[in-house]
């Protein structure tokens, strides 16, 4: 039987004429993509990326999906992609998130001012199996907590795969010393985390 | 030459420019010091990598197209509130500029209440030669519209056009009340059958005469606009008559 590939379109026809016909119909015109198809591909390949880069930044799931879906709608109804997409993202993610963090705490400072000592009478984990795993979440949580911001942003950013020149831009930092810039964040954090197998 | 901290990681990243990449590598293959702190750095980056997945969250699943859905809703609920403004702003004043409308009385009640009073003025004897002669003078701002509240069955208005930066409006002693509010000069003239004298800056932008409703004079900036025949320098000279009468 023969495949869809020999079956004219138009009836019967003569060879040559079938032929031009087919020659036509496969140079049909490349569809340019569109603001709304970039934008999918935008969306797709980096949503997961900017929503873990801010879930790992803050420990907040939700907000970290909010904030970014946030920045993905402003980029919409900005009607056209910025130069440099990627980092345009993470600034605006990183406004919107900063802004969310300061009303916030501003709200819990005078809603709760004594949330901090609740924090620090937390009981002790349970020794169990999944409290080591809870254990070690936190010594990375409070590791990365203690890093300065500039590290812990360039550490999460690289561990996204975003390029240099990415996170150059979106840190604002001279793009040549990235690399010893991130090599300096990853020893300091790995410092901060074997350090705190000795707190209590 | 070894590699620095810098080349090292950019190796690791893939961030170095094919030549420096190229050359890298040949070093690399000759010596074993720069191999082993690029075997170190590379395990302290998995490492590394592998602790911050133990912070991860299950990845919340959501669609390009919902969000570019809601990008659009955003759009249009901003339109749909500036024209329902706009609606309402259009809706309100038919309903205030409606004949025998109750709202026109209620909005006056209104701004009466919140304090806001249109400045009264009774003409008062300005100096000059004549003492019968009152009037008011006034700064026309962007917009100005001196309004005759009756049309007069005599009399007549001279309009001039003047260097000053006021609008003055001169009258017998005693035929008519001025009231100034905002973009407005309130003429109450009725049952008078005198003559008025109006002055205009040059500079006004934009000022309207108006009797009983009817439009008799405009200058929007330089523009003059009149139903009257003028000669020019001549000062304009309408008769009080609503305009069509």
């Amino acid at each position: 039987m023969d495949g869809p590939e020999s079956v004219p379109c138009h009836g019967k026809a003569p060879a040559g004429l079938f032929a031009r016909r087919r020659e036509g119909a496969c140079a049909l015109p490349k569809r340019v993509p569109t603001f709304h198809d970039r934008f999918v591909e935008l969306f797709d390949a980096h949503f997961p990326r900017l929503c873990r880069y801010l879930d790992r930044l803050s420990g907040e799931p939700d907000l970290a999906a909010d904030v970014v879906q946030e920045a993905f709608v402003k980029l919409y109804r900005r009607g056209s992609l910025p130069d440099a997409p990627e980092a345009w993202l993470i600034s605006v993610a990183m406004n919107l998130f900063r802004n969310v963090k300061t009303t916030r705490s501003r709200r819990r400072r005078l809603l709760t001012p004594a949330r901090s000592e609740w924090s620090l009478s937390d009981p002790p984990p349970p020794p169990d199996e999944a409290v080591t795993a809870e254990s070690s979440r936190r010594r990375v949580r409070l590791a990365l907590d203690q890093l300065p911001d500039r590290e812990r942003r360039m550490l999460l950013l690289q561990a996204e795969g975003y390029s240099y020149r990415d996170i150059a831009e979106a840190l604002d930092l001279n793009e040549a010393s990235v690399g010893a810039l991130l090599a300096r964040a990853r020893r300091a954090f790995r410092k901060t985390y074997e350090e705190s197998f000795g707190a209590p | 030459m070894h590699l620095d901290e810098e080349q090292v990681q950019r190796h690791l990243d893939r961030e170095l420019t094919e030549s420096a990449e190229t050359s890298a590598r040949e070093h690399l293959a000759a010596c074993a010091d720069c191999r082993r702190r690029v075997a170190e750095a590379e395990e302290e980056m998995n490492e590394v990598h592998g602790l911050l997945r133990l912070v991860d969250h299950p990845m919340p699943a959501i669609r390009a197209e919902a969000v570019a859905a809601r990008a659009r809703w955003h759009d249009s609920a901003w339109l749909r509130r500036a024209a329902g403004i706009l609606l309402a702003v259009g809706i309100g004043g038919a309903v205030y500029a409606a004949p025998g409308s109750p709202v026109r009385g209620w909005v006056h009640a209104m701004v009466k209440r919140i304090g806001y009073r249109a400045e009264q003025v009774t003409p008062t004897p300005m100096r000059g030669p004549d003492s019968r002669i009152a009037g008011i003078a006034v700064d026309p701002g962007l917009k100005l519209v001196i309004l005759f509240t009756s049309p007069q069955a005599a009399g007549e208005a001279k309009v001039s056009l003047t260097d000053g930066t006021e609008v003055v409006v001169r009258a017998p002693l005693g035929v008519a009340t001025f009231t100034s509010g905002v973009d407005q000069l309130v003429i109450d003239n009725r049952g008078s059958l005198a003559s008025f004298e109006i002055q205009i800056p040059r500079a006004a932008p934009w000022v309207e005469i108006r009797v009983a409703g009817g439009s008799l004079f405009l200058k929007a900036g330089a523009q003059i606009t009149t139903n009257q025949p003028v000669e020019p320098q001549a000062p304009y000279i309408f008769p009080l008559k609503a305009p069509g009468s």
